[in-house]
């Protein structure tokens, strides 16, 4: 049986997509586990029903699991759950009313489950996190330098970093990385080359975009929910 | 021009007065510290007032930044228990002995100095915490410069004296998007870098007696590291008289280094 990997994110609240893809994911073929990459909060909707639904899954729905996103940072640190901090952050960019918004959003009996979330997962030789090893903020996309990249790779040292903050799509991989280094200490010269190993970062999107992983193959998918149905329907689709 | 950098001076005035003697001794007037004047060592106030008086533009360590902000660092600094309590210890003692006109002195200091493509920080350019090890991944190493949009990085911390080049490097990206099916291959030549580490004046880790620190010339970019002997008697005598852990003259006296190294360099204290 293959093995595959459902990585999703930035639900936002949206149960609606999150049964899109827990449909979509009984008719892919594999087994499947299935990981929710954060941001299953946000200021938008009321995110009451979909957090249940997380943590109560439905008989037949694949078992989820979580960590915690941007904004589930912002609304632990809104509600004291970091100490003195405060969501500045959100504040500052966003404004007062979405501080409010995303209080609202989210029923307080849901917090105690929020912080227990975990900042990430390494399965494998994986790392799978929302921003990165260096923040949950952290925005890796297309354009992050590939030193910034690896970086990020090295401090959890994985050799795949599954990210979901830029909510973008995306599979870099880092290849035939080679630099001499040379150190002059009181012992003496010291020269050593180092090599990296074929690395990757990969976006895994947000939303109704998500991404299959086969654990087997290294290869990735990048789908949109419903877009089987949507094929049947319209006779085109999405290529990726 | 040719300039000195000196770091960790750990309240041990007998080894910043070598040392500032041996660089006047080369004719040097441009010195730049890199923090951790205070801590482990039995005269803060008076290293403090000596960098005063010299002008020397410093940038703020760790331990200043602890001292000033009444945070002990996280025992991921410590490698046992036992170095972590002598480590509080010597911060209480600290924290009790410095004038608050010095204690303001540290506040403001700044995390980093730029001059033209040198950039001088005590740990690293993420946090004073950070140790750039002359081991550690050199992309890693070359990542903390290149981030830093600066040339040759100047920092201390790990108290050993290194100069670092990363050069020749280069590597290959494939991307592969939602919106192609194409796959784009790119190939990207890295800059040469370098670390210059100054080790340390107060208390050497690198498995020597002397005090160490760095003379750069910023003409033929040429980086030496010099070792410098003091009265180490003095700043023992000093450490007993004072009531600090007697460990502390044992390791200046010996030239070890292991008591308060971090067990993983990689970690950045997260207070």
């Amino acid at each position: 049986m293959i093995e595959r990997w459902a990585l999703i994110s930035g639900l936002k609240g949206d149960l609606d997509t999150y049964e899109l893809i827990q449909k979509d994911l009984k008719k892919t073929p594999g087994n499947i586990t299935l990981f929710v990459l954060g941001d299953m909060i946000g200021p938008e909707k009321n995110c009451n029903k979909l957090l249940h639904r997380l943590i109560n899954p439905k008989s037949n729905d694949l078992q989820p699991w979580c960590i915690y996103g941007w904004w589930e940072e912002q609304i632990l640190l809104e509600s004291g759950y970091r100490g003195n901090q405060r969501a500045e952050a959100l504040r500052i960019n966003k404004g007062e009313e979405v501080v409010k918004s995303l209080i609202n959003a989210v029923d307080k009996s849901f917090l105690d489950w929020i912080a227990a979330l975990q900042f990430g997962f390494v399965e494998l030789d994986c790392g799978l996190i929302h921003g990165s090893s260096k923040d949950v903020g952290d925005d890796l996309t297309l354009d992050t330098p590939p030193l910034t990249l690896l970086d990020r790779l090295t401090r959890l040292q994985v050799n795949r970093l599954f990210t979901a903050r830029s909510t973008q799509q995306f599979h870099l991989e880092l290849t035939e990385g080679i630099l001499n280094s040379e150190v002059h200490d009181l012992t003496g010269n010291h020269k050593k080359e180092q090599k990296v190993p074929q690395k990757a970062v990969i976006g895994v999107g947000a939303g109704k975009n998500y991404t299959l992983y086969d654990v087997g193959t290294d290869n990735t998918q990048f789908v949109r929910a419903g877009y089987q149905s949507e094929k049947k329907k319209n006779g085109f689709g999405l290529h990726f | 021009m040719n300039q000195a950098v000196i770091s960790c001076l750990h309240a041990n005035l007998p080894a910043v007065e070598a040392v500032l003697k041996d660089i006047e001794l080369q004719g040097i007037t441009n010195i730049t510290c890199l923090g951790d004047l205070v801590g482990y060592g039995p005269q803060p106030n008076e290293v403090i007032e000596l960098i005063k008086e010299k002008k020397i533009a410093t940038c703020q360590g760790c331990w200043d930044e602890d001292v000033v902000d009444g945070l002990d660092a996280c025992d991921c600094s410590y490698p046992s228990q036992i170095a972590e309590r002598r480590g509080h210890f010597a911060h209480q003692w600290t924290t009790e002995k410095l004038t608050k006109e010095n204690k303001d002195f540290l506040a403001n200091l700044p995390y980093s100095i730029r001059k033209d493509k040198c950039l001088f920080v005590h740990g690293s350019p993420n946090s004073q915490h950070e140790y750039l090890l002359p081991d550690m991944d050199a992309f890693a190493a070359l990542e903390r410069v290149e981030n830093a949009k600066a040339e040759i990085l100047f920092c201390g911390h790990t108290h050993q004296p290194y100069i670092r080049e990363l050069a020749n490097g280069s590597i290959a990206v494939k991307v592969k998007n939602s919106g192609s099916k194409d796959i784009q291959k790119k190939e990207m030549n890295l800059p040469m870098r370098r670390i210059v580490n100054a080790g340390s004046v107060g208390e050497p880790r690198h498995g020597g007696t002397k005090a160490t620190y760095v003379v750069y010339n910023d003409i033929t970019n040429d980086v030496k590291i010099r070792e410098v002997e003091y009265d180490i008697e003095l700043t023992c005598k000093a450490i007993i008289n004072a009531g600090l852990p007697p460990i502390f003259a044992w390791r200046l006296k010996n030239g070890f280094e292991f008591a308060e190294r971090a067990e993983d360099a990689s970690h950045v204290c997260e207070r």
